[in-house]
């Protein structure tokens, strides 16, 4: 299936300027093979190359003069779209008229890429380049961009600054069909790319002249759906120069948020501690623990004491005098009316010595522990102690506080708003890494283990 | 658009932690029972903790 052809061009008015004259694909032969050549630029182009011999001919010249011969393959390296094929970029209809394959050297790596002419009568060419599954939709200049002298360089064009990329030399390797300049496989360019992802300014100078064109990025897939092509275009390999990066945005802006919630979490805080939470202490008692010959049960029950407003936490807090010892309780938390209880052992130990790095010390002589959700009623603890029977004596005290501030929730949620803004920041600076390694400024050279920003 | 996902996804965190404060959520491990018998208040021997018989540390250097 192929697109809609160029629209015709509109009826002339009586005493208004005359449109152009109706375009006409023309078919001629080639001189040296005698193939029949169709030439689809309307005289728009200056040289053609015949598809079956691949002889480059003069297409201003009415005989088709030969300009050059050279010998290839077409289906070692046939164009993915095919030439006559038509599409729909930027609303207009355009047919693929040319197709050449260019390639620069690199530390001694040939790396090529793929340049489609496109054909409208009556808005002139445009150009599609791909590499490695990575297209662009590159148009001439408006207007020449300004370059700005700084290292690495920098151009401004429409109001957009454009870095640096890339300085190459271009080898033209095989070319097919019509193309607007007179073209020559082995004819070289000094190719200068500048980005702004998704587009990027390139400057070709060749032989004292130097053309600017601006470049977007295409994925794929668009490319196919503009050229209603058949089958899944080739996938995309790498990160190209002017590809969008996946996190389009600036970080800065996240961090920036990232920011702001800290600063609001830091208030929800103080908020709870200072104004919500009543933080109030419901029950307090010293105990003392002793050894010695068992007198029957060790467990114990409080005092009772009220907890009040909402449903909410209730911390239990233990200090005991500890001195290279621990002593466990056994506590529940029992509410008198309902039945329903909270069982929770804890630990209270704390050692401390002296050897040949010094002194050193491990443990604590407090420890608390927060129970959740308790509802408001009549609670009582169940207390059953255990010591090491070495010691003769422990006094420890027990502490019940009532809505107390969980600091635990307020450190996660720190860590859930962090975690987040670093991973972005890593894709992102993955992908520019990823990006720029492929430049003349990479981001992280492998040489000297060095970082370099060009910002 | 990630700013403002990374914004939906902070206010959502903080209401979080907000409702967990207010709720009386908490991290520490404690074990809900129900209907234990009234008569514990008298008797405490009669009820045995589930936490019973942890290993102790005994430790230092």
């Amino acid at each position: 299936m192929s697109a809609a052809p160029p629209q015709p061009p509109p009826p002339p008015r009586p005493g208004g300027p005359q449109p152009p004259p109706k375009p006409q694909v023309k078919a001629v032969n080639c001189p040296k093979c005698g193939a029949a050549i169709v030439l689809r630029s309307f005289g728009k182009a200056e040289t053609v190359v015949c598809e079956s011999c691949h002889s480059i001919l003069d297409a201003t010249d009415p005989n088709l003069k030969i300009l050059q011969t050279f010998q290839s393959k077409v289906r070692e390296d046939p164009p993915r779209i095919p030439l006559g094929k038509r599409g729909k970029l930027h609303g207009v209809d355009y047919e693929v008229i040319g197709f050449q394959r260019r390639s620069t050297l690199v530390d001694g790596t040939r790396y090529s890429w793929h340049e489609y002419v496109l054909f409208n009568p009556y808005k002139g060419f445009r150009y599609l380049t791909e590499y490695d599954g990575h297209w662009n939709d590159v148009g001439p200049c408006k207007m020449l961009p300004t370059l700005v002298p700084s290292v690495p360089p920098k151009a401004t064009y429409l109001g957009e600054t454009y870095k640096h990329f890339q300085t190459c030399t271009a080898e033209t390797g095989f070319v097919l069909g019509e193309f607007p300049w007179q073209v020559r496989v082995g004819e070289k360019a000094e190719v200068t790319d500048l980005i702004c992802p998704p587009r990027v300014l390139s400057s070709e100078q060749s032989g004292g002249e130097v053309t600017w064109s601006l470049g977007e990025y295409m994925n794929g897939r668009d490319v196919w759906a503009a050229f209603q092509m058949p089958g899944n275009p080739p996938p995309a390999v790498g990160v190209f120069e002017n590809q969008p990066a996946p996190v389009h945005e600036s970080v800065g802006g996240v961090w920036r948020a990232f920011a702001l919630h800290t600063v609001l979490l830091l208030f929800l805080l103080v908020a709870f501690s200072v104004f919500i939470l009543r933080d109030r202490q419901v029950f307090s008692a010293d105990y003392i623990l002793s050894a010695g010959p068992q007198k029957g049960e060790v467990s114990f029950v409080t005092d009772e004491f009220q907890l009040g407003g909402h449903t909410s936490n209730v911390e239990v807090s233990t200090r005991a005098d500890v001195d290279n010892n621990w002593i466990y309780l056994n506590y529940a938390l029992i509410n008198q009316d309902t039945g329903q209880a909270w069982d929770f052992g804890r630990e209270v130990s704390y050692y401390h010595g002296h050897d040949s790095d010094g002194s050193w010390s491990e443990g604590s002589r407090s420890d608390s522990v927060i129970v959740s959700s308790v509802p408001a009623g009549t609670y009582y603890l169940r207390i059953e102690p255990e010591f090491a029977a070495n010691h003769p004596r422990i006094v420890y005290s027990v502490q019940v506080k009532r809505d107390v501030p969980v600091f635990g929730f307020y450190g996660l949620a720190f860590l859930a708003l962090l975690f987040p803004a670093i991973a972005l920041t890593w894709r992102r600076f993955n992908f520019e890494r990823q990006r720029w390694a492929e430049s003349d400024h990479p981001l992280v050279t492998t040489s000297s283990g060095s970082s370099e920003d060009d910002d | 658009m990630m700013r403002r996902l990374y914004f939906l996804y902070g206010m959502l965190v903080l209401a979080g932690t907000g409702f967990a404060q207010y709720s009386g959520w908490s991290l520490d491990k404690t074990t809900e029972l129900k209907n234990i018998p009234k008569s514990i208040r008298d008797n405490p021997g009669s009820y045995r903790s589930i936490y019973q018989s942890y290993h102790h540390y005994t430790g230092g250097k």
